[in-house]
């Protein structure tokens, strides 16, 4: 769905690239995880990948167009929603989504739909000028679905939003996942890419430092040990055991059998501390 | 399709907006000076201060030839202030000018310095001869000393067989010209119905960019030329309608509207992509002020012109609000040109087209500005 090779962009034409030598590919219905602190490169591909920002050094296709030469058709596959909201002030909700339906050649979705499916049912005759922040970024978060697209880039989607409502915008981005719908996931919250992503690509300094699978990923940085808490003789006692070695998993039995387990914990490695192992540099 | 939902939109920005409301307010007001505060015809006639420091039969000669000229053929007797004083005075009102006769001095020098027009004292000299003694503002020109100088120094008689024996030929004998109200018109419609369009348009597209909506309209499958065109399209609406605002209760229906709908329509296309186009290169209002405020200064240089006729450097006839005040002009004129605004029209759209190609490639390049 997605082919990008030896892609460039400088701000300011010279060789003081954003963006250097990324190169990858997103398979038809994965949700790919493009990661990395603010100013890594992520929205720079992404404005490259959407055509936003012209293409300077390197090759991209998305959705089977060529990215040299972008065709307006493109964008009748493509979804796009922003980090920052932008939908217009000073028309209501349902009017910016009404509007946004129209400048598409495919069939577009219910406009009322849309709104009821992000939670602001019974806001849309409100100008959005009066939305709060995490009103407008559902709303431009709906209004990345009005074409029904097959190729969605998602630009911080749970950004500012309350934990419920990231929570239903995680499972729509999931259900229309599984529908077949393929995901390019930017963000800087390793939690959401961790629950979303099939793979994940670290971006740091304009490079790509790594892609795989959170899964994978883990497994390789992560400790292969468990952490155990349990009761014996009325205090509380805090071990630690190897889920290699023999000896230690029949250690971890005979406690599983005759004690009172408190906690127990795998110290598998989260992405954000390995994408710290990775690029020597954290999130923030 | 697209080209008309994006303009409907706009539609519904600009009814909800400050500027639409602010062009056609400025319409109206510029409406009410012309109708109640611009005169039909700015009225020509002077003001002097005279005193006869003369004979009592002196005196009267010299009134009763004034008084030949008098609209009604009667004086009338008037107290005029001047320094806080009070001043009789004999009030004789012709084509040309209106002549307080005041019987001081004083008088005369009290009130050609505080009504800073020219006062002038007829006396009698140590050998009986007549003295005319002037009291000038200090502007006048030499050319004008000079005229006085030889009013008393040539006979009179000479002056009027010369003046009588000039051949003056019109160039044009079927031009009608405008009242003094009607050639303000121009202008006001240049200002208000086209030019004003450059700045509404660039704060247009500042309103886009702040909320970022151009981006959002960049990733679906309509053009950037008809996100850009439907925004023209509020701005020459807004243009017609003001200008037309202006025009029509002053004019009535002596004139072409077609035309006028022509050249408001060229003009102001011209405008708003001149507009637009300063508008790709800055982030905000703030920062492309300076552009829009020279671009409208240098704009409003022919305006002097059209008030200042024999000031007419050529220069001046390359800033396009030149054509842009004579077309309006012609269309106004009792036996305008009716080429000359087609031409003017012509030329707008064709500048206009190629602004609007170069902005549609400058905001293709730009819009993650």
């Amino acid at each position: 769905m997605i082919e990008v090779e030896g892609l460039y962009y400088s701000y300011s034409n010279d060789d003081n690239f954003a963006v250097k030598d990324v190169s990858f590919k997103v398979a038809e219905g994965e949700i790919f995880g493009f990661l990395g602190p603010s100013g890594a490169g992520k929205s720079t591909t992404q404005g490259i990948l959407t055509g936003l920002l012209q293409l300077q050094k390197g090759n991209a296709s998305v959705a089977g167009y060529d990215i040299k030469n972008i065709s307006r058709k493109m964008f009748n596959k493509i979804g796009m929603s922003f980090e920052q909201s932008n939908v217009y002030s000073k028309m209501t909700a349902k009017e910016n989504l009404s509007f946004y339906s129209k400048l598409f050649d495919v069939e577009t979705r219910d406009p009322m739909e849309l709104i009821n499916l992000v939670g602001l049912g019974g806001k849309e005759n409100m100008r959005t000028g009066e939305f709060s922040k995490g009103m407008k970024h559902r709303l431009t978060f709906a209004r990345s679905m009005i074409n029904n697209p097959s190729m969605w880039f998602l630009d911080e989607p749970t950004t500012g939003l309350d934990p419920a409502i990231a929570a239903d915008i995680k499972d729509i981005i999931k259900e229309h996942n599984n529908k077949g719908v393929t995901v390019f996931l930017t963000t800087h919250n390793m939690y959401i890419a961790d629950e979303l992503c099939d793979r994940v690509a670290f971006i740091i300094n304009g490079e790509i430092r790594l892609i795989d699978s959170p899964k994978n990923l883990k497994l390789q940085y992560g400790k292969k040990l468990v952490e155990v808490e349990y009761g014996q003789d009325g205090n509380v006692k805090k071990e630690t055991f190897s889920t290699i070695l023999q000896e230690d998993k029949d250690l971890l039995n005979k406690i599983i059998a005759d004690k009172e387990i408190l906690t127990m914990h795998t110290k598998e490695a989260t992405l954000e501390e390995i994408f710290i192992k990775v690029t020597g540099r954290g999130l923030a | 399709m697209k080209l008309l939902s994006s303009f409907k939109k706009e539609l519904i920005l600009a009814s909800r907006g400050f500027y639409f409301y602010v062009e056609l307010i400025f319409a109206l007001v510029i409406l009410v000076v012309l109708l109640f505060a611009i005169p039909q015809n700015f009225s020509s006639t002077s003001t002097e201060y005279l005193h006869f420091n003369l004979p009592q039969e002196g005196r009267e000669i010299f009134t009763n030839n004034i008084l030949e000229n008098d609209l009604d053929g009667e004086s009338e007797i008037v107290e005029i202030e001047a320094g806080g004083k009070t001043f009789n005075a004999e009030l004789i009102v012709t084509d040309e000018s209106e002549i307080y006769i005041v019987d001081s001095e004083e008088a005369v020098r009290m009130l050609a310095d505080s009504e800073k027009v020219i006062g002038a004292v007829i006396e009698l000299n140590n050998n009986n001869q007549l003295h005319y003694k002037y009291y000038l503002q200090g502007y006048e020109s030499t050319r004008f000393k000079n005229l006085i100088s030889i009013l008393f120094n040539e006979s009179t008689d000479v002056l009027e067989e010369r003046i009588n024996n000039q051949d003056v030929r019109p160039l044009s004998t079927d031009y009608e010209p405008l009242s003094d109200r009607e050639n303000t018109i121009p202008p006001l419609v240049a200002f208000s119905g086209s030019l004003m369009g450059m700045f509404i348009m660039a704060s247009y597209i500042f309103l886009d960019k702040k909320e970022g909506v151009i981006k959002a309209y960049a990733v679906t499958a309509s053009s950037v030329w008809q996100y850009l065109m439907s925004k023209i399209f509020v701005v020459l609406l807004t243009s017609v309608v003001s200008g037309f605002i202006i025009v029509m209760p002053v004019m009535g229906f002596r004139i072409n509207y077609g035309l006028l709908l022509l050249l408001l329509l060229t003009t102001g296309f011209f405008a708003s992509s001149l507009g637009l186009l300063v508008a790709s290169f800055y982030k905000n209002l703030t920062n492309a002020f300076g552009v829009i405020y020279l671009l409208l200064i240098i704009m409003m240089v022919p305006s002097i012109a059209y008030f200042i006729p024999g000031w007419d450097p050529f220069w001046i006839k390359i800033i396009p609000s030149y054509p842009l005040l004579q077309g309006f002009k012609e269309i106004i004129l009792p036996n305008g040109d009716t080429i000359y605004p087609l031409i003017v029209s012509a030329g707008f759209l064709a500048v206009g087209i190629i602004l609007f190609a170069i902005t549609n490639i400058r905001f293709k390049k730009t819009l993650s500005v």
